[in-house]
């Protein structure tokens, strides 16, 4: 440990916003509910002291503790799994805390991924790529099977920002989405053929081994032929959701519904907004999951598109020092931990608040630090708090 | 420098470069929501209502006089509509699943597009099934919901058809589409204190109508109608009807306390099951109703006006008695069956000899009357008429009642021109015919006044709530009453009393006046009035449509009707 930079005024400065405007868009939100708010205020604070402890925490102690904190996160899932509770069974009840173990997921495979892939890179070996491959494939699946199918795509997109932060090239990393974009282009014949098109080309041009060719193109189609099975394996709403998002005028008054309310209540804030606690949609109830998964149009409606710029532009500084830190940390583990993080915030910003435009699926992925809900303030402050530590100690080695 | 600082470079880049791409496209949609079509979206925000359901109030519960409950509520499944939030698109679906016609269905839907956020009702009277599949397909519905209404039900609707009436879609909308009120009867004229309130329940709802959760303030509970006990007795009511229908003509019965005034039967046979209005009546069974022989429209007790035939012979004797024009031992010149006057033969139903006015009540001697009126004023006749409640109705309320008419100079002069008509119209309406017209409610009203000796309390229908317009006024000297009262006990107990046979065989004392009124081409009205002292101060009038012979057929059903007057009375001792 040497001597810390100066405080970043930047990052502290937006974190502090983004947390105070949350708290204040959570009263709005949560109209007569008192205790939503009080819950929400406990939240944070306990969220700054955490952030406090992780800026200071050695990371170097984190790094060494990574399995400890893969095999505590894996008990979570699988209990969340068989005990678990709430509206999706996705709850896991503590004595009087319900935690939502995804949340935590998420930061065990930012952990796990910041550990293995310097690793990787130094040494590019099959059995270490198996390995990690399969840890984070088994969180991945653990959650899908919670059921949350947004988490679970977030932790993959987030898992390729890092490998790709990490030095891999593209082409690796298409290789590694290869499995999902198989599924998806299932859909249609024609997509599957230029998928597989795509995949040769991308196998020949990193010189592939026919070895690897044959497991690539039979795991693909395997995958591709499997998919309509699997489709009707998903749960009903998921299916609405997938379907909703590709078709959004299939069913306007099913799940889109939310969209359309979200989208009137996100239009009818104008250029200024309608005031704090005076945005009708919200106050009247009209918006749904208000607190929660749509606090992002509680927020535009009362603010309007100055407000909505502003916090966007809150979120792009967070995310902007974090990037810088982790490209100046000479630590290979820190900096990969903070450029997770970063695509984290960045991934959960861009996914909710495009969900509450209509452009993105609609996910139960919260808005980082502003949604109501303990467990994923306490993952992020973690994760950000690991992230401040990194960019004042960038010389740590 | 580290090893990775310098290899962070591109992905550094090529990561910043990406979000802020990602968050430009975002600001451009928020630009395009919130700057471009700002206006729009304020405009449909604005448009999200708050929904106003009206909870219609159950009706009030109509008893008879012993607590017998004649009109209550069910619940019913009702399927109602937003219009704002339905997508005519799915009309056709609807009809499918609430068995509509398209045309049927269509007109519902522009009464619905008249209050456009609030919900109207479709269907009502759904079965549990018809409820369910419409429930089970509410999610593609937008703006359709099932309810539970309380729905009016009739437990005796075609005994009490008239009376109490039916309810349907009110005339005009006074709070909600779909309301109903009281359409004919009881149900109508009493409408205001029926109806109850309505209840408001604000709710905030998504786009299936379902309610997503209740608005704050500003709810108020439906309160229940009012209940009313009617003065009618039930069984008494359902022994006039079944011993009308026993006769296979239609008829009606009245009877009444003539000390209280109220009113305890009222029956109108045949009847009409008013459950089939409720909710509106399909065009099916109206064709049926209207197609019935028996006219079971029509009510029979106090809106058709008849020939009241003899029985107006027990106005015209006390008219006679109080005129001076007779007293009780003039005694005419005999009947011979015809009497010649002016070169018009004035018939009579028999041969009745020399007779005093007790004696010709008592025979119904049409003669008597002819050469004893023809001594008077028809304008003073109708007068006298006129004070026991012939003419006019006799109550306020009873909807549609009909007036009756006893003819005037006027009404003479109107219709056959001055000079066009004589004497011999007088004389003729002495008993009862030609222009003579009168409900049967009025002639029981004539018995009760004889009864009571023109004390009769005004006419009630409300049990404890007695009216206080009185519709008559006799004043008819107590000796005059006596001579009528006679006349008409004798009916009954003399040998020679049309009633004689039909009635004398009760085992209480039956003053009674028969009536056989001509009907032109068809049979004969068949009449009986009359009244009892004791055990129970009754009046009663009876009518058979075309049932010939007052005494013959229109007595029996009086003796059934007394007879369970007795009945009744015996019980409660």
């Amino acid at each position: 440990m040497r001597q810390s930079e100066k405080t970043d005024w930047f990052f502290i400065v937006a974190l502090t916003l983004l947390l105070g405007l949350g708290l204040m868009n959570v009263y709005s939100a949560s109209g007569s509910q008192n205790t939503l708010f009080t819950h929400q205020l406990f939240f944070v604070l306990a969220g700054v002291l955490i952030f406090w402890g992780a800026s200071v925490f050695p990371l170097r102690l984190l790094e060494e503790a990574v399995p400890f904190v893969y095999f505590s996160s894996l008990i979570l899932l699988v209990l969340t799994i068989f005990f678990g509770s709430g509206p999706a069974g996705r709850w896991l009840q503590i004595g009087p805390l319900n935690i939502q173990s995804s949340e935590f997921a998420k930061l065990c495979v930012i952990v796990l991924t910041a550990r293995w892939l310097p690793a990787l890179r130094r040494e590019y070996v099959t059995g270490g790529v198996s390995l990690y491959l399969t840890a984070v494939g088994l969180l991945t699946v653990l959650t899908l099977l919670q059921p949350d199918l947004g988490t679970a795509s977030a932790i993959l997109m987030i898992v390729f920002s890092m490998i790709y932060w990490a030095g891999f090239g593209f082409n690796w990393i298409f290789l590694f989405l290869s499995p999902l974009s198989a599924a998806v282009s299932s859909v249609k014949f024609v997509s599957w053929l230029a998928f597989t098109a795509v995949l040769s080309w991308v196998l020949y041009r990193s010189g592939a081994k026919p070895r690897r060719w044959v497991f690539f193109l039979v795991m693909t189609t395997v995958l591709a032929a499997f998919t309509p099975a699997a489709w009707n394996l998903l749960r009903p709403y998921q299916q609405a959701r997938l379907t909703t998002f590709l078709n959004p005028e299939a069913d306007p008054y099913g799940a889109g519904w939310n969209v359309i309310q979200s989208k009137v209540a996100i239009g009818s804030g104008r250029l200024t907004g309608e005031g704090f606690l005076k945005g009708s949609q919200n106050e009247l109830a009209f918006l749904p999951a208000r607190h929660t998964d749509f606090v992002f149009s509680v927020w535009a409606e009362e603010w309007g598109f100055a407000g909505s710029l502003f916090l966007l532009a809150l979120y792009a500084v967070l995310a902007w020092r974090i990037l810088a830190g982790a490209r100046r940390s000479m630590n290979p583990f820190n900096s990969i931990l903070a450029a997770g993080t970063a695509a984290f915030i960045l991934i959960h910003v861009v996914v909710n608040v495009g969900m509450t435009l209509g452009m993105m699926p609609v996910t139960g992925l919260p808005l980082p630090l502003v949604t109501y809900g303990g467990s994923h303030i306490v993952t992020e402050m973690l994760l950000l708090g690991f992230s401040y530590n990194t960019i004042r100690n960038w010389r740590s080695y | 420098m580290g090893v990775y600082s310098s290899s962070h470079e591109r992905p550094y880049r090529s990561m910043l470069i990406v979000a802020v791409l990602a968050f430009l496209v975002l600001a451009a949609k928020l630009f395009e929501l919130q700057v471009l079509n700002g206006e729009y979206y304020r405009e449909l925000s604005s448009r999200n209502h708050i929904r106003s359901v009206m909870r219609p109030a159950p009706r009030g519960i109509i008893r008879d006089r012993n607590g017998v409950v004649l009109a209550d509520n069910t619940p019913a499944f009702t399927v109602s509509l937003v219009s704002v939030e339905f997508d005519t698109t799915d009309t056709e679906l609807l009809g499918e699943l609430l068995n509509m016609d398209y045309s049927e269905l269509r007109e519902r839907l522009e009464a619905a597009e008249a209050t456009p956020y609030r919900s109207t009702q479709i269907r009502s009277g759904l079965t549990v099934e018809e409820a369910g599949r419409v429930a089970d397909n509410m999610y593609r519905l937008g703006g359709v919901s099932v309810e539970v209404l309380p729905k009016r039900r009739y437990n005796y609707g075609t005994s009490f058809c008239h009376l109490i009436g039916y309810v349907g879609l009110a005339d005009s909308t006074r709070v909600y589409e779909g309301e109903l009120a009281g359409r004919t009867g009881l149900e109508r004229i009493l409408n205001q204190r029926l109806a109850g309130e309505y209840g408001v329940v604000r709710e905030v709802v998504d786009a299936h109508g379902r309610v997503v959760e209740n608005f704050h303030g500003g709810d108020a509970e439906p309160s229940p109608g009012e209940s009313i006990n009617l003065t009618i007795d039930s069984r008494l009511q359902f022994t006039a009807d079944s011993l009308i229908a026993s006769t296979g003509h239609p008829g009606a019965a009245v009877v009444l306390n003539w000390k209280t005034g109220e009113i305890l039967a009222l029956s109108s046979v045949p009847g009409f099951d008013t459950n089939l209005f409720v909710g509106g009546i399909s065009s099916e069974n109206w064709n049926t109703i209207l197609a019935d022989p028996g006219k079971p429209l029509l009510n029979r007790a106090w809106a058709t006006a008849y020939p009241p035939g003899s029985t107006y012979k027990i106005v015209t004797a006390a008219w006679l008695l109080e005129s001076g024009i007779v007293t009780e031992n003039t005694m005419p010149d005999p009947c011979y069956g015809t009497f010649h006057f002016a070169g018009s033969d004035f018939k009579c139903w028999g041969v009745h000899g020399r007779l005093n006015i007790v004696g010709a009540l008592t025979q119904s001697c049409d003669t008597y009357f002819y050469r004893t009126s023809m001594l008077g004023d028809i304008d003073e006749l109708a007068e006298f008429s006129r004070g026991y409640g012939m003419g006019a109705p006799v109550t306020d309320f009873l909807p549609g009642e009909a007036s009756g008419t006893i003819p005037t100079r006027e009404l003479l002069n109107q219709l056959f021109g001055q000079g066009g008509w004589g004497l011999g119209n007088l004389m003729i309406a002495s008993i009862g015919q030609g222009e003579v017209l009168a409900t049967p409610l009025q002639i029981a009203v004539t018995a009760a006044l004889v009864a009571s000796g023109g004390e009769l309390p005004p006419l009630s229908v409300l049990k404890g709530e007695p009216e206080s317009e009185v519709f008559w006024d006799t004043s008819t000297s107590e000796e005059t009453f006596n001579i009528v009262r006679e006349g008409m006990r004798q009916s009954v107990s003399s040998s020679r009393g049309t009633l004689h046979r039909s009635m004398n065989y009760l085992p209480v004392e039956v003053f009674g006046k028969s009536g056989t009124a001509e009907s032109g081409q068809n049979e004969d009205h068949a009449w009986v009035t009359g009244y009892l002292q004791e055990p129970v101060p009754v009046a009663f009038a009876v009518i058979i449509e075309h049932g010939g012979h007052g005494g013959a057929v229109a007595g029996p059903v009086a003796a059934g009707i007394i007879e369970k007057i007795l009945e009744i009375s015996n019980e409660t001792e």
